[in-house]
C-alpha cells in the first residue's frame, strides 16, 4: 500500500495510515464529481443509456496498471509489495452476482452509496444500513460458509499467470479491450439514448 | 467546447491514443525485477548488529497459541526432516526453493533450520531481495526443542521464576512436549555430585520421557 513512498521509507505505518485517509477522501471526491453519489447515474448503467460507470471504471483500471507498470519498469514501485487477493474463483463468481443484483436492486455499490450518504442523500444512508446489516449475516454465518468462502483456490493469480502470456503483452490486450468498450459504449449509448418524450 | 472542436482529435481521443501506445510500447518491458539482489552491505549489517532481525521460540509459541496469521514460517530442512517434524504452521519450503516459493516482500517471514547456518543464508537471500520482514528463529529448530518443547528449569527458582517456569510448562505441553518439572530441579540441587557438574551444552536438555521422533531429532545435530 501507498507505493511507492512506502518502499523508501519516507513515513511509517501510522502515517501510511494518514495517506489512506487522503487517498480515500480523493477517491469519494472523484466519485462524486463523476456524478456516482446519484442512483440514477448509477442504474443509467442498467439500462444501457449511460455507460459513465463503465467508462470510468475501466479508465481507472487502465491508468492504474499503466501506471503500475511503468513505475515498476522504471524500478520506482516495487510490485511485489502490491497485496493481491486470493482467487477463489467459485465464491468470486458467487460474490460478484450478489453484487450485482444489490447494485441494481438498490442503486449503489458500497462506495457510491458512501459517496451518496455523505452528500446528504437518504437512499445512501438506508443503503449503507443495509450493507451493514449484510455484513453482520455474512460474519455471524461464515462457519456456515467457510468451505465454500474458501473454495477454488488458486493462490494469488494474476492475468500474466494464469494465461501465460508475457506481462507487457497482457498491458496492452487490457489497453485494446478498454478502448474497444469505450467505442462499443458510445455505440451503446447512442442507440439506447432515451428518446426526448421520455424525458 | 468550441476549442475542442477546432482541434483534430477530442481529448479522449489523444488519451486513447496515449494509452494505446504506451500500451505497445509495454511489450517491450518487464516490471518484475526477476532474482537478481541489490544489497546495501551497510544497513544489513546495523540490521545483524543490532539483533533485529531475531524472533525468539518462546515469541513464536507465543504468536502460535495466540492463533495469529500474521507471519509466514518457514522450515528450510530437507522434506524428510519436515515430515518427521515441524513445527505447528510451517511451510516446507527446501532452501534451494526458496528464492521461487511464493512470499510477500510486506509479510513478516520466520525462518528456520536446524541451527542457524541455513536460516541465516536464507534471511541474507530474503534481505538481499528487499524482504523487508525476514526473520531468524533463534537457535533454529535446536532453540525451539530447549526452550519450548523441553525447558529445563531453573536450579534454585525464587517464586517469580517459579511462576514463570510454571508457564512455560504450559506452553510445552501445548506443544506436545515434555518440560521437567521444577521438583525435579530441586531434587537435582539437593544431590551435590549433579550441582557442581556443569553439563556440556549438548546434553543442557534433559533427556524426558520424549516420543521417539522427537528424541531423534534431539539427536540430529548435523547440517543445520
Amino acid at each position: 500500500m501507498n507505493a511507492p513512498f512506502h518502499k523508501f521509507g519516507a513515513f511509517g505505518d501510522e502515517a501510511s495510515l494518514v495517506v489512506a485517509f487522503v487517498i480515500g477522501i480523493g477517491f469519494g471526491f472523484f466519485l462524486e464529481r463523476a456524478g456516482f453519489g446519484s442512483a440514477r447515474k448509477l442504474t443509467s448503467q442498467f439500462y444501457l443509456d449511460d455507460l459513465a460507470v463503465f467508462k470510468v471504471m475501466f479508465t481507472a483500471i487502465v491508468t492504474a496498471m499503466l501506471g503500475l507498470f511503468y513505475l515498476s519498469w522504471l524500478g520506482i514501485v516495487d510490485l511485489s509489495l502490491v497485496d493481491l487477493v486470493t482467487t477463489n474463483l467459485w465464491p468470486q463468481i458467487a460474490g460478484g452476482l450478489l453484487l450485482g443484483f444489490g447494485f441494481v436492486i438498490g442503486g449503489y455499490c458500497p462506495g457510491t452509496s458512501m459517496v451518496a450518504a455523505v452528500t446528504g442523500r437518504i437512499d445512501g444512508l438506508i443503503f449503507i444500513l443495509g450493507v451493514t446489516a449484510g455484513v453482520w449475516v455474512f460474519g455471524e454465518s461464515f462457519p456456515l460458509l467457510k468451505g465454500f468462502y474458501e473454495s477454488g483456490d488458486f493462490g494469488k493469480l494474476t492475468l500474466p499467470q494464469a494465461f501465460h502470456l508475457p506481462y507487457g503483452l497482457v498491458v496492452l490486450l487490457v489497453v485494446l479491450m478498454a478502448l474497444g468498450g469505450f467505442m462499443g459504449a458510445g455505440w451503446v449509448e447512442r442507440r439506447f439514448a432515451p428518446r426526448p418524450e421520455e424525458g | 467546447m468550441p476549442t475542442a472542436a477546432k482541434r483534430r482529435f477530442s481529448t479522449n481521443q489523444i488519451l486513447g491514443f496515449a494509452a494505446l501506445g504506451l500500451g505497445v510500447l509495454a511489450l517491450a518491458g518487464n516490471p518484475y525485477q526477476g532474482h537478481s539482489v541489490h544489497v546495501d552491505a551497510k544497513e544489513l549489517a546495523t540490521i545483524v548488529g543490532t539483533e533485529v532481525d531475531h524472533v525468539t521460540p518462546k515469541e513464536l509459541a507465543d504468536w502460535i497459541i495466540r492463533g495469529a496469521t500474521d507471519y509466514r514460517l518457514i522450515d528450510l530442512r530437507r522434506p524428510e526432516e519436515y515430515a518427521q517434524y515441524h513445527i505447528p504452521t510451517a511451510e516446507e519450503v527446501p532452501i534451494a526453493r526458496l528464492p521461487d516459493y511464493p512470499l510477500g516482500r510486506n509479510e513478516k517471514i520466520v525462518l528456520y533450520s536446524e541451527g542457524g547456518i541455513h536460516s541465516a543464508q536464507a534471511w541474507f537471500l530474503l534481505k538481499a531481495q528487499r524482504f523487508a520482514g525476514a526473520y531468524i528463529l533463534l537457535g533454529g529448530l535446536e532453540g525451539w526443542n530447549d526452550e519450548v518443547l523441553y525447558p529445563t528449569p531453573p536450579l534454585h527458582p525464587s517464586p517469580q521464576e517459579a511462576a514463570a517456569f510454571e508457564r512455560t510448562m504450559q506452553v510445552s505441553r501445548f506443544f506436545g512436549g515434555a518440560p521437567r518439572a521444577l521438583t525435579d530441579s530441586t531434587a537435582r540441587a539437593a544431590n551435590p555430585t549433579l550441582a557442581l557438574t556443569p553439563a556440556p551444552p549438548v546434553t543442557r536438555v534433559p533427556a524426558p520421557p520424549v516420543s521417539p521422533v522427537a528424541r531423534q531429532k534431539k539427536a540430529k545435530k548435523e547440517g543445520c
